[in-house]
């Protein structure tokens, strides 16, 4: 009964909204790159992101963790608060946001310089261990969780760039799930990758989701059916339909959906 | 969907798993009609080829269904796509056991043109199997025009089918009663009649098939089944 009573209250918190954006409109000098969205990324849950080229979801998942403030010419207007509080106000320091909503991008990017370094970075700008054996910790632990502890740990001196491309990949996760994040934003993590080092990913988004929400943007429709439990479909600048993966990917509600994911429109 | 795909290849696998259900339905027609005819008219030598045809509709259903695992293989359809692949391998199953339904009631009637004639009750069975393949003929348009309303009239259609068998199952248990020489050959009617009422049935489940394929949703189970005969208690 006990049992029974942790898992509804588990229930409850998967429903919990992590971040809540609304009419959110980004604009790029003339171009008008989000138009009027309004979405939910619920707490522990992975949500994908699909849409055709230049349809405004890569932009939009920028927007989530102010990556869009270096680029002069972007303008972000609208709302978007992470746990009810609005992560574009003054006074938030776009450095702890990050620290809360890390990224991990399409290309791997290590710094250049030692893998051990690359993960402990963060926690050394952040101030987030006490002694060296606490962040010799922090590192294998991120290591460890992004599935690539076993292959690198003798070598935590070599410098990361001579990685291969998956591993660098899984290293670029480590570096970001090193700072404890809360949400976890990816674009395209795999399109780099070949299948194995792209199922090993996928893997590690699955646990990853078991401690804080992933929203990733992914070309791949199945690869957004495998991994996320909601998807986001985005045409054109606007978020046309959101909804459970499983009934976007059975059942859509709106044809232009229906005509992506089945591949009648680019 | 009448927008095409991009990729051209999958047009043309979709239409063609469509086609080859429609011919394999075409084929199932012909022998619940030779079937019925067969019986009616004691002509076994229709009722010997009702039962060898039999082997290409399972042949049918068989094609259909390595097609259909290749396209999910190959193409990994999804929303209405996947929806059709899913249609077309219930629907070829659904065909395969209206012609195995066939097949049988050519089996016996190879063994009711042994004996005596029972009264009026082959032309009952023919007017049932005649209502069973014009809704297979029905059904087998809604599919292809995807008409929603024509697949709910089917489904609401079964009901006349149902009856057409309680009144059948009546009327072959007084035969029974009144002369015990009726019996065997009463069986083999009484199967007959279970049996077309089963194609029905199956038809039926082609229909829901359409309204599933279409809407993505499954029509509700609130369908009254009409056969009452098994809870019938016959006084003697």
């Amino acid at each position: 009964m006990n049992d029974m009573m942790m898992l509804l209250e588990r229930d409850v918190d998967v429903q919990d909204i992590k971040i809540k954006a609304s009419n959110v409109q980004v604009h790029y000098g003339e171009t008008h790159a989000v138009k009027d969205v309004d979405v939910q990324i619920a707490d522990k849950t992975v949500t994908a992101f699909i849409g055709p080229s230049g349809c405004g979801k890569s932009t939009f998942l920028r927007c989530l963790n102010r990556m869009n403030d270096t680029i002069q010419t972007c303008k972000v207007q609208g709302e978007i608060l992470l746990d009810g509080e609005d992560m574009y106000d003054k006074r938030v320091d776009p450095v702890q946001l990050r620290a809360k909503v890390g990224m991990v991008f399409q290309k791997p990017n290590p710094f250049p310089k030692s893998i051990y370094d690359n993960v402990a970075y963060g926690p050394q700008i952040h101030g987030l261990f006490n002694s060296k054996t606490e962040l010799d910790e922090i590192v294998e632990q991120a290591l460890r969780r992004a599935a690539i502890w076993d292959e690198v740990k003798d070598r935590l001196n070599a410098p990361g760039t001579g990685l291969s491309g998956g591993q660098q990949q899984r290293l670029c996760i480590a570096r970001a799930v090193a700072t404890e994040p809360e949400v976890l934003l990816m674009d395209e993590p795999c399109s780099a990758l070949d299948p194995i080092a792209t199922a090993q990913v996928e893997e590690l988004i699955d646990e990853l989701r078991q401690r804080f929400s992933v929203v990733i943007v992914t070309h791949s429709m199945q690869q957004a059916a495998r991994v996320s439990q909601k998807t986001a479909f985005f045409h054109l600048g606007k978020l046309v339909e959101f909804g459970e993966t499983g009934q976007i990917f059975t059942n859509p509600i709106d044809p232009r959906t229906e005509s992506y994911i089945t591949g009648r429109i680019g | 969907m009448e927008e095409q795909h991009i990729a051209s290849a999958f047009d043309r696998d979709l239409e063609g798993i469509q086609a080859r259900i429609m011919k394999m339905g075409g084929l199932v027609e012909a022998a619940i009609v030779d079937a019925a005819r067969a019986l009616e008219t004691r002509d076994e030598e229709l009722a010997q080829q009702v039962r060898s045809n039999d082997k290409a509709i399972d042949e049918m259903e068989e094609q259909i269904n390595v097609e259909a695992a290749r396209l999910i293989a190959i193409r990994s359809p999804t929303a209405s796509d996947l929806r059709l692949v899913l249609s077309v391998m219930k629907i070829s199953a659904n065909l395969e056991r209206i012609g195995d339904y066939a097949k049988n009631m050519a089996k016996r009637t190879v063994v009711l043109a042994q004996g005596p004639s029972v009264q009026d009750s082959t032309s009952a069975l023919r007017r049932m199997a005649r209502e069973v393949e014009r809704m297979l003929k029905d059904a087998l348009d809604a599919y292809i025009q995807r008409d929603v309303e024509l697949a709910a009239d089917i489904i609401a259609r079964d009901r006349d089918v149902d009856q057409m068998y309680n009144a059948l199952f009546r009327q072959l248990l007084t035969f029974m009663m009144e002369d015990p020489r009726n019996i065997t050959p009463c069986m083999h009617l009484h199967f007959i009649a279970k049996n077309t009422e089963r194609m029905g049935d199956h038809v039926t489940s082609v229909a829901e098939q359409v309204i599933y394929l279409v809407t993505g949703e499954k029509p509700d189970e609130s369908r009254v089944k009409a056969d009452i005969t098994s809870t019938n208690i016959q006084e003697m």
